[in-house]
């Protein structure tokens, strides 16, 4: 006992000493001496960061299956470390603290934020970028450089139920319905019964911005403002929020759900607007819903309006194996690659090439809504899940418009004008 | 002089690892924190000195005016409605009675049981479809019984109380043998008429009040008094989680005081209610102050139920300024504002210390 | 206690003898005790209730279910018998269940056909499913759809009768339908063998051999999780879900066995050095005059009042950085992520040493009289021995109240460990632990694994309180004597 106290209180001491010694050093220091030893024996260690959830089995069998063998024969070997929770709180405590992977995943709506710690290698020069979808080559290019390559994607799509359009003897929704002729199915829906809704709607962008674009309405104009006065986006905020009030839609929350995938799975409502990941979902939660998918509803512009959500693989500028990272990201984001992640059913490729797999052709409900979610990448208009410079806080005024217009509380011009005036202070603070 | 210099140096070796960690942990940390405050460090970058421009942006935050109206209301309310509650339970247990103790540790269950678990079981039962509304719609349903029933028992004490007072004894209006006989016999009537079918539940849709998804406040206006229904959600469970620990510690003060003091009262004619103000009061005023200021800074420093009710809520119904200070700190998806976070929480910390030094001159004022 | 003053103003206006009056009195006074002992009784229901009722709520397939009863199939016997015995035809264990080669399960459903409604035999299939969508739902398993074989349904019996659907009076008959699912030939031992049983619409599901877990498509189909759960498997489902489906993406272990295993190696470290340190700290406040002694005691008041907010953020950095890169020393590069970060750091006083502990035994040790150590004291030793052979043995009953407390805080501290653990999830400890749970099934409107997780992590912290409850009550009261 006595000598352990004596001990720790000598280490506790030099900590003390210590002290002023290390004070000034609050910026890492880079390169890790024990990688650069491996990178001079030939032989390389990579490591990839990404999320939790599904994505570990899905990249740890494309390492194993697909790509790692001709890696390792380069003397690459490859790791991948999933942040699970909060991805990227978890990805700025490593990229802070100096211990981030030499290639890490960059999600498009946090993508600005990302790339402002200066953390992220620019890939012009590095990567051919010209086989990938423009819109999302697009979304990582700022001030001209490419900061990373798209994975694979998602667009949103309306996913029904079969079971309530065929008890309310309505015809299921086609790539035909617009904004009019969808109101008059779904309002059918919600009269078969109590609690039995037509669609579910959250008071979110993430979703409402769909029917915004659909509307004609731009979230950014070229100074980098956003307008929500604009009539067109007043007439999709009429028609979302319309719907609610009469009771045709509902909120998932007021299912007691968090996101309408959930709200679907409940059998309550005819529609749900989501994008491919409702699949695996459905498959564990409602394996026995009769589900079908179409495309978007055409809107008073005359064209569907949708989102892009996606995920790059960005190289850490502090990788002191850069030659060998652009080699793992060039094989991730190969042909080989994304056909073998497609034919698992896992996501949707980002090289033009892969539009006419026969895949997507296959004509099982879960091929048809890959189908439906892959054409939507090309269907009217189309922008990226991305808040510039503000990043997640740009949206708030408008989720909090629409809950509050939603539950009656606020009209539609109070509440509309009081979030453009929160979203100027926000653009205003982020300039 | 040379045992006193022995002495400081024994004293120093005991101190030592705990000087260490105070030094690094809470001595460094708040000296470094007021540094930050007037910097624009983002974690990433060199930070540069820009003065008070941390303390003014932060005034100028919608979000941060919210937070800070969220923190004072929150801290005022429970700290009232917690320390009053704390102390009646407390004269309560005090009585001599046997079992007593029983009671005390099944009132400190929710007390022991993590922050983290006593949310997540009340954001359960605050869920649409959850145990409050349901049992708000059993009140309703059950209301006019509920009624019939209190009802009787107002008129059989009345007459009870009347008898008696004919008879000659100096019954109270609350006499408690009589008011267990007219409970007994108005519980039988109750029982009797709806057997007989002249009263039935009332039809009622179920109570469908949203705790959380919303942006409701209560009162509506003015804004600086309006509590959004989320806020008043999380009050009520921390009411109900810290009230047994102040309860405990109103309890060790009240041991101290002699019954004696409670009978030459009774002797005096005082009601219950005189000597809870002239007794019981008075005899914890000591701990009153310690009580006052735990619940303060508790209550100033609530971030767990922001963190866990999470996105089940609206954000600026329920966001205080600890969580101001994280969330600031730890943005997620954009670079930390760490000039800002320090500010804020420098802020956070004199606003604390001030209403504790200001809560005990007012409490040793009021007293003497 | 208002007797005396209660006679003496009876007896003074009043005809009645005093044998009369003091009947009377006494008649108020247990009248009164009862009274108390109600308010007691009703007040224990309101702190209690909420835990007890969750803690039921949890063994529900579905604690969200409305209205929120306690008729719960898991409480039946009738389910207890069944699901043990299915869990042996299945998997040859009626406590966990399973699904091994030989298996034959035999099975029965009823359903009531109203008279206009024809009923076809229901289809019955095992499906390709596992349970819930979170944690670790991407480890491979074996399906039971893959070795599963369903027998023919047959019509088991017919008896007219009549129910009422809305207050109205519906005549039709019972039918029972019987089956058997068996896993014929070799294979490996399966976890569960999920069954939907799907009827023809307009029938209504009345029973089965075990209560189907939930009906779906508008009361068509009758699911079942598992049709060879076991005791444990079916009463404590969301239970031995809890240990069984979360799993770490990385090595595949139950990720709440990791988190409590987390709790408790930081509660003991805590424990342990505040036992050591803070006890050392409180003796040389109390006992030994220095100059400064003010004001290390003025700082140690100050620092309980400073919110953690304050001090977190050069923590954070702190602890990133590897306590100013003398983590190095040992090969590590930061704390972060490490449970090592979580004990050295802390947020407001630390949690290695705190300042609240040190006050504490301050307070007991100036309680003890200076003689009574001294007469202790052995001659020619330093100050320190004689600290460690006599003081603090004396010391038990402060030291059990510090044990105590510090276990509580640690076993339920949120803020600290939330900054310093993000990932990956094996590393957290409880209480952000179930943060996760709380995110990754609270979305999916799965509250049984929620429940389950929280009413787990709070048992420990129970039982300690119920066994050293003294210490408990004396830890709260030292720290009410402070004036």
């Amino acid at each position: 006992m006595k000598k352990l106290v004596k001990m720790l209180t000598a280490v506790l001491l030099v900590t003390l000493i210590a002290l002023p010694l290390f004070a000034g050093g609050k910026q890492e220091k880079q390169t890790a001496p024990a990688s650069v030893e491996t990178a001079s024996k030939k032989e390389v260690q990579i490591r990839i960061m990404g999320y939790g959830g599904q994505d570990p089995a899905v990249v740890v069998r494309l390492l194993d299956e697909v790509i790692g063998e001709g890696l390792e024969k380069e003397g690459i070997k490859l790791s991948y470390e999933p942040l699970e929770g909060d991805y990227n709180a978890a990805l700025f405590n490593a990229l802070s603290a100096g211990t981030a992977a030499d290639i890490f995943y960059i999600p498009v709506e946090t993508a600005p934020g990302i790339i402002a710690t200066g953390k992220v290698l620019p890939l012009n020069g590095l990567v051919d970028t010209s086989p990938f979808i423009d819109s999302l080559v697009e979304a990582y290019t700022f001030n001209g450089k490419i900061y990373g390559i798209a994975k694979d994607f998602n667009t949103l799509a309306l996913h029904y139920n079969k079971d309530l359009f065929d008890k309310a003897g309505v015809a299921y929704p086609d790539e035909n319905d617009n904004w009019d002729t969808l109101r008059e199915k779904i309002g059918k829906l919600a009269g078969i019964g109590d609690n039995i809704y037509g669609i579910s709607l959250p008071a979110d962008y993430a979703r409402f911005g769909a029917f915004a674009f659909a509307a004609g309405w731009k979230p950014f104009d070229e100074k980098g403002n956003t307008n929500l006065l604009d009539p067109k986006f007043k007439t999709a905020v009429e028609y979302y929020t319309g719907m609610v009030r009469e009771g045709i839609a509902v909120q998932p929350s007021d299912l007691g759900q968090g996101w309408t995938g959930g709200a679907f799975a409940t059998e309550q409502v005819g529609i749900a607007v989501e994008g491919a990941w409702i699949l695996g979902f459905l498959r564990n939660e409602a394996p026995n819903i009769q589900y079908g998918t179409t495309f978007m509803p055409v809107g008073p512009s005359g064209e569907r309006g949708n989102f892009l959500y996606t995920v790059a693989y960005g190289i850490n500028t502090d990788s002191p194996n850069r030659e060998a990272a652009v080699k793992v990201l060039e094989a991730l984001t190969s042909e080989e690659a994304q056909q073998f992640v497609l034919e698992q059913g896992l996501a949707i490729p980002s090289r033009k090439a892969l539009v006419d797999n026969p895949f997507l052709k296959k004509g099982t409900p879960e091929a048809e809504a890959n189908r439906v979610v892959f054409e939507g990448s090309r269907m009217g208009f189309v922008y990226g899940y991305q808040f510039g410079k503000v990043g997640t806080d740009w949206f708030r005024p408008i989720n909090s418009a629409l809950a509050t217009i939603m539950t009656g509380e606020k009209d539609i011009d109070t509440a509309l004008k009081q979030a453009q005036s929160e979203i100027e202070a926000l653009i205003e603070r982020a300039k | 002089m040379k045992v006193k210099s022995r002495e400081t140096i024994a004293a120093l070796m005991f101190l030592a690892p705990f000087l260490i960690i105070l030094g690094i942990f809470f001595v460094y940390a708040c000296v470094r924190a007021v540094i930050f405050s007037f910097t624009d460090y983002n974690l990433f970058n060199t930070p540069r000195w820009v003065g008070l421009a941390n303390y003014t942006a932060l005034f100028r935050e919608a979000n941060f005016l919210r937070a800070l109206r969220n923190s004072i209301l929150y801290s005022i309310i429970v700290t009232t409605i917690q320390t009053i509650g704390a102390l009646i339970i407390a004269s309560i247990l005090n009585a001599k009675l046997k079992g007593l103790n029983l009671f005390r540790s099944a009132y400190y269950m929710p007390s022991i049981a993590s922050s983290v678990v006593i949310t997540l079981i009340f954001l359960w039962m605050y869920q649409r479809r959850g145990l409050f509304n349901y049992l708000a719609t059993q009140l309703l349903r059950y209301a006019p019984i509920i009624l019939i029933f209190l009802g009787f028992t107002l008129v059989i004490q009345t007459v009870l109380v009347l008898y008696e007072r004919l008879r000659g004894f100096p019954a109270k209006w609350f006499d408690p043998a009589l008011l267990v006989t007219s409970i007994l016999l108005s519980a039988a009537g109750t029982f009797v008429v709806s057997i007989l079918g002249l009263v039935s539940l009332r039809e009622v849709p179920p109570v469908d009040f949203i705790w959380l998804q919303t942006k409701q406040q209560i009162p509506s206006r003015p804004e600086f008094l309006a509590m959004p229904i989320p806020l008043i959600a999380i009050m009520i469970q921390n009411i109900f989680t810290t009230i047994p620990t102040f309860m405990l510690i109103f309890l060790a003060a009240l041991k101290d005081v002699p019954i004696s003091y409670y009978e030459a009262a009774s002797l005096d004619g005082a009601t219950a209610i005189q000597k809870f103000f002239h007794i019981t009061v008075p005899a914890v005023q000591p701990v009153l102050f310690l009580v006052v200021a735990l619940g303060m800074i508790g209550t100033l420093q609530m971030f767990d139920q922001v963190a866990i009710f999470g996105n089940a809520v609206p954000l600026e119904s329920v966001i205080t300024l600890a969580y101001f200070v994280y969330n600031r700190m730890f943005p997620g998806a954009q670079l930390p504002e760490v000039g800002l976070a320090s500010a804020a929480a420098i802020f956070l910390a004199l606003f604390t210390l001030t209403l504790v030094v200001l809560q005990r001159t007012i409490i040793k004022s009021e007293v003497k | 206690m208002d007797d005396a003053a209660a006679l003496q103003s009876i007896q003074a206006t009043t005809r009645y003898t005093s044998e009369e009056m003091r009947a009377w009195v006494a008649r108020r006074r247990w009248a009164l005790a009862g009274i108390i002992y109600t308010i007691m009784i009703a007040a224990a229901i309101v702190f209690v209730g909420p835990l007890l009722f969750s803690a039921l709520s949890s063994l529900k397939t579905n604690p969200l279910e409305y209205p929120p009863g306690l008729n719960i199939p898991q409480l039946y016997p009738s389910n207890w018998i069944a699901a043990a015995r299915l869990g042996r035809l299945g998997g040859g264990n009626p406590l966990l269940g399973g699904f091994k080669p030989g298996a034959r399960i035999p099975f029965r459903i009823t359903y009531f056909v109203p008279e206009d409604v024809s009923a076809e035999l229901p289809e019955v299939i095992v499906p390709r499913r596992r349970p819930g969508a979170g944690l670790g739902a991407v480890m491979k398993i074996d399906y039971a759809a893959d070795y599963a074989h369903v027998s023919p349904v047959m019509e088991a019996e017919r008896a007219p009768s009549a129910i009422s659907i809305d207050g109205e009076r519906v005549r039709g008959e019972y039918i029972t339908y019987s089956f058997t699912v068996s896993y014929p030939g070799e294979g490996p031992p399966i976890d569960r063998v999920p069954v939907d049983i799907t009827s023809s619409p307009g029938v209504i599901y009345v029973s089965s051999t075990l209560t189907a877990s939930r009906i779906e498509r508008l009361g068509r189909v009758a699911s079942y999780d598992n049709l060879a759960p076991g005791f444990f498997g079916y009463v404590f489902r969301n239970y031995v879900r809890v240990f069984k489906e979360a799993r770490s993406v990385s090595t595949g272990k139950s990720l709440f066995f990791s988190w409590t295993l987390n709790s408790g190696l930081y509660a003991i470290a805590r424990i342990i050095t505040n036992l050591l340190f803070a006890t050392m700290a409180g003796y040389a406040l109390a006992r030994f005059n220095f100059r400064g002694k003010t004001f290390i005691f003025m700082l140690v008041l100050f620092s309980q009042m400073v919110p953690g907010q304050v001090t977190f953020i050069s923590n954070y950095l702190v602890i990133r950085d590897g306590i100013f890169g003398l983590t190095r020393l040992f090969g590590v590069r930061s704390l972060l992520n490490s449970l090592w970060g979580v004990i050295i750091g802390g947020a407001g006083s630390s949690a290695m040493i705190e300042a609240s502990k040190v006050f504490i035994m301050k307070q007991f040790f100036e309680s003890i009289p200076r003689e009574v150590e001294e007469a202790a004291m052995i001659d020619g030793t330093t100050q320190l021995q004689r600290y460690w052979r006599v003081v603090f043995p004396m010391a038990r009953p402060a030291l059990g109240a510090v044990t105590i407390l510090t276990f509580q805080g640690a076993w339920n501290d949120f803020f600290w460990p939330l900054v310093v653990l993000t990932s990956p999830e094996d590393i957290k400890t409880l209480p952000i632990g179930l943060l996760s749970f709380r995110q990754t099934y609270g979305a999916a409107g799965d509250w049984g694994l929620i429940l389950s997780g929280a009413i787990l992590s709070a048992i420990p912290v129970i039982i300690i309180f119920f066994v050293f409850q003294k210490y408990f009550l004396e830890g709260v009261s030292f720290g009410g004597s402070k004036k």
